[in-house]
């Protein structure tokens, strides 16, 4: 077992889900017990196809578990309901995504602070805060540009500046540097783990990169929906 | 900020946007057009019913129009008709008196109408000397002169300057006859008229009928048709009398006010398949665009954004398209419903209402022309845009993120 020495972030247990393609169950996640706490930086990682997203999206509470509770910060994610959810994920949970996912028609000062407008945070504050992120992130010449006319690299520096904008609890990342070259990976890679060691930022990924591999303090490896191996790196 | 970012997506597939925005105006301008030159013709046709021949208002003695007699008589006309002329709203009035009659010239004869006006009264009325097509219109006093219709002459080979001779039956019972000399020929409004109109100054007909004070009908001729039923009603309080009937329009010639409100409904038949097309158009287009967002609408899901916030995305940025569309279509709605106003367009057949001629389209330059196809379309679009906005505020997140 792996000691937790932080804050408990997330708390899973006996986490279960089972998708029906066409009225046959496929079992996607079997039963996962698995506790993230405050300050990690933590892989998982698994062959395709062994759960890693289904994972992700049930703790995120961007989908509903079949089986099993969790918590986020101490509340429990599955009795809540759906608007309840969407309130949680904007105020504690910031995500990057493989694709970037950026918004083609808002700039990228709109893009980074869209979710502080959510949260109804004054502008002045708003424009404040986003340009000292953006600028932190090498991106201070760009915000007004639109996402298309960013490099991948560019785009996915953006999306790190959406997720951590307005200081989520945790960071979900699937698969971010899937559509990157191996450099630009990398320097992203420990631009994230800079703000891990400086600022605190939990985040957890999955992926398949030997490169994130590398970089993480905790593997947690999963199988046919199942953890197969947990350990702590220094 | 759900403004600008609707705005920006209005914006985004270029030519999707165009297709809605020309489906939305079209339709708009379509239906303008439709109420414009329907209401044009309508009150095109109208106006010349009642404007240049039948009145706006009539009053006769009591069940006169439905079983005419020379007998049922509208005494004492004067008076009355200075009494309606006093009525606020009336432009004009003018007494008629009818019967019937055998005219001939020289080996032709024909049955007529004898139609006693007073030919001033009836000038500022019906216009009727816009009516002479050939010679001139009666004198001010009587003076045995008569002009006929076209058909009637047509029939007994008479031109200006004949005689004719008359022969009916007089209110006292004697046989009536007389000769006239034609002074005018006049084209009588519709076909039946035109080959039986026979018009006598009002004292001769008087004369030859042995009719005294007395007249068939008085037609009344008022400012704005849009108070008919008003004015009828001040009318009929006025004269206070049961033995008179005073009747608008619609009442006096209801085969031809039910024929236009069926014509009225054929249009709004024509209104309600314009929609549909509209409501198809903005469906599939709007369906296009949330089914291509899903990923978008995903993100923005799983980054906190509540599905009302989406829902309102995708209905506002119908609706910026629909003040696009609607400004563009009152604006030339209005262009060409102006121009089709006051030069009409040539009917592509020769099409008769009720032995009147038409020639010309005519529409019509008013509100309802606009307000109510920019409603319709509006309410439509936004109806039809609550489908897709609910598909896209319901889309799961997880899913969306899954879609490639
Ligand atoms: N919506 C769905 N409907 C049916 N089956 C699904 C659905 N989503 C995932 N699955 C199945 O669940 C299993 C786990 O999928 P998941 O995407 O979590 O794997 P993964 O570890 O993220 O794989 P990869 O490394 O390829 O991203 C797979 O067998 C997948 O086919
Ligand atoms: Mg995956």
């Amino acid at each position: 077992m792996v000691e937790i020495s932080g804050k408990e972030v997330i708390v899973a247990r006996g986490v279960k889900k089972t998708y029906y393609d066409n009225g046959v169950p496929v079992e996607a996640v079997r039963g996962i017990d698995l506790t993230i706490t405050t300050g990690e930086f933590t892989a998982i990682v698994g062959p395709s196809g062994s759960g890693k997203t289904t994972f992700l999206n049930c703790i995120s509470g961007l989908d509903d578990v079949t089986e099993g509770k969790i918590w986020l910060g101490g509340k429990l994610l599955t009795c809540m309901s759906g608007r309840e959810l969407s309130d949680f994920r904007r105020d504690r949970i910031g995500f990057i995504f493989q694709a970037y996912n950026l918004i083609p028609v808002l700039t990228i000062e709109e893009n980074v602070e869209y979710v502080m407008l959510l949260q109804g945070v004054p502008a002045r504050k708003r424009h404040r805060r986003v340009n000292a992120i953006l600028e932190e992130l090498g991106l201070g010449g760009y915000a007004n540009r639109l996402p298309t006319q960013l490099s991948g690299g560019q785009r996915q520096r953006v999306a790190i500046a959406r997720a951590i904008v307005s200081n989520p609890a945790i960071i979900l990342a699937d698969e971010p540097t899937a559509n990157l070259d191996s450099q630009t990976g990398a320097e992203l890679l420990d631009l994230m783990r800079n703000l891990n060691e400086k600022k605190g930022m939990t985040f957890v990924f999955s992926t398949h990169d030997a490169m994130i591999m590398q970089r993480a303090r905790r593997l947690v490896v999963l199988k046919d929906g199942l953890v197969a191996g947990d350990e702590i790196r220094s | 900020m759900l403004f600008k970012f609707a705005f920006r997506n209005v914006f985004r597939q270029k030519r999707r946007t165009l297709l809605t925005i020309l489906t939305m105006f079209g339709g708009f301008t379509l239906a303008a057009l439709a109420i414009g030159l329907a209401d044009g013709t309508y009150a095109y046709v109208i106006n010349m019913f009642t404007r240049n021949q039948l009145g706006h208002i009539q009053i006769h003695r009591e069940s006169y129009l439905d079983r005419p007699s020379l007998y049922k008589t509208v005494d004492h006309y004067k008076t009355i008709g200075e009494a309606v002329g006093r009525i606020s709203g009336v432009e004009a009035w003018a007494p008629r008196l009818y019967s019937a009659g055998l005219v001939s010239l020289e080996d032709k004869s024909s049955t007529a109408r004898i139609i006693g006006i007073d030919p001033v009264r009836e000038n500022t009325a019906t216009r009727f000397d816009k009516k002479i097509v050939e010679g001139r219109s009666l004198s001010g006093p009587a003076a045995h002169e008569v002009v006929i219709g076209r058909g009637l002459a047509k029939v007994l080979k008479a031109r200006v300057a004949d005689e004719v001779v008359v022969v009916s039956q007089a209110a006292d019972g004697s046989i009536a006859n007389d000769i006239y000399n034609i002074v005018g020929i006049a084209a009588a409004g519709d076909d039946m008229s035109d080959r039986t109109a026979f018009y006598l100054h009002l004292d001769d007909a008087r004369e030859l009928l042995v009719l005294e004070e007395r007249v068939h009908e008085i037609i009344v001729i008022i400012n704005n048709i849009d108070y008919v039923y008003k004015i009828t009603g001040d009318i009929r309080e006025k004269l206070a009398d049961s033995a008179l009937t005073v009747q608008p329009w619609q009442e006096f010639a209801r085969s031809f006010y039910q024929a236009m409100q069926v014509d009225l409904q054929a249009n709004l038949i024509m209104l309600l398949i314009i929609n549909l097309i509209v409501a198809v158009g903005v469906l599939n287009t709007v369906l296009m665009t949330v089914l291509e967002r899903t990923r978008e609408y995903g993100v923005l899901k799983a980054m906190g954004t509540r599905p009302l916030m989406i829902f309102r995305l995708v209905v506002v940025e119908v609706a910026v398209m629909i003040v696009i569309s609607l400004i563009i279509g009152f604006i030339l709605s209005l262009i060409i419903n102006y121009l089709l106003a006051t030069t009409g367009i040539p009917m592509p057949f020769k099409f008769s209402y009720g032995g009147v001629e038409f020639t010309r389209w005519y529409s019509e330059v008013n509100a309802r022309s606009l307000y109510i196809p920019g409603i319709t379309v509006a309410v439509v679009a936004l109806l039809v845009s609550i489908f897709p906005a609910t598909r896209a505020a319901r889309i799961a997140p997880a899913d969306a993120m899954r879609t490639n």
